[in-house]
């Protein structure tokens, strides 16, 4: 991935129950630094989806490096950024702490 | 995921994606182009450079399916696709 360009990843989920699940998931970068220059364009995060019993889909995580991110001294050893995404069961009532979203 | 036990005040603050979240394409209206451009993918080592006109082709698939509101209309400059489509219009006089 090239800092500055718009760049496509995947992720697959499947519900392996026989009921239908509500999740939300929340993403982590690491290592931490290098997240500030991680810019999601659009992704599946944050909102909450519906998988059906046994369903799988595709998650799909549209973004980019921030091109500053090769000017950051720190970032110089950097080669390697991860992203996770971890989905969690929706609950009523429950609130993920987002910063003015929704 | 790492978590913020640790002695670094720092943690981990989320941001929302720029154009909202992606509803999910539960009948896999796209799958044929997330396909090619996964196979894309493999071919080139996992450089996301050389793919980047099978992703276009992906979001383009997206933006399509109109009923299913699987992505808003963006016109593919602001996607970072501007080369791209250059290129798309010299290459279509020579085909005709």
């Amino acid at each position: 991935v090239v800092p500055g360009e718009t760049a496509l990843a995947f992720y697959k989920a499947k519900n392996p129950t026989d009921k239908p699940v509500i999740g939300i998931s929340t993403y982590n970068v690491v290592p931490f630094e290098a997240g500030q220059y991680f810019n999601k364009i659009q992704c599946f995060c944050f909102e909450e989806q519906r998988l059906n019993p046994q369903e799988e889909v595709d998650m799909p995580v549209f973004f980019y490096i921030d091109p500053e991110f090769a000017e950051d001294p720190k970032m110089a050893k950097v080669d390697l950024i991860t992203l996770s995404y971890t989905f969690f069961e929706a609950k009523e009532g429950q609130k993920l702490p987002l910063p003015g979203y929704q | 995921m790492s978590t913020a036990m640790n002695f670094s005040s720092k943690s981990f603050t989320p941001r929302p994606p720029d154009k909202g979240a992606f509803p999910l394409d539960h009948f896999g209206e796209c799958s044929a182009f997330k396909e090619r451009f996964m196979e894309c993918l493999r071919h080139s080592g996992y450089e996301s450079a050389a793919c980047r006109q099978s992703a276009m082709a992906y979001l383009e698939c997206r933006m399509d399916r109109r009923v299913a509101q699987l992505m808003a209309n963006e016109p593919l400059e602001k996607l970072g696709f501007k080369d791209l489509i250059n290129e798309k219009s010299e290459e279509k006089p020579e085909k005709s």
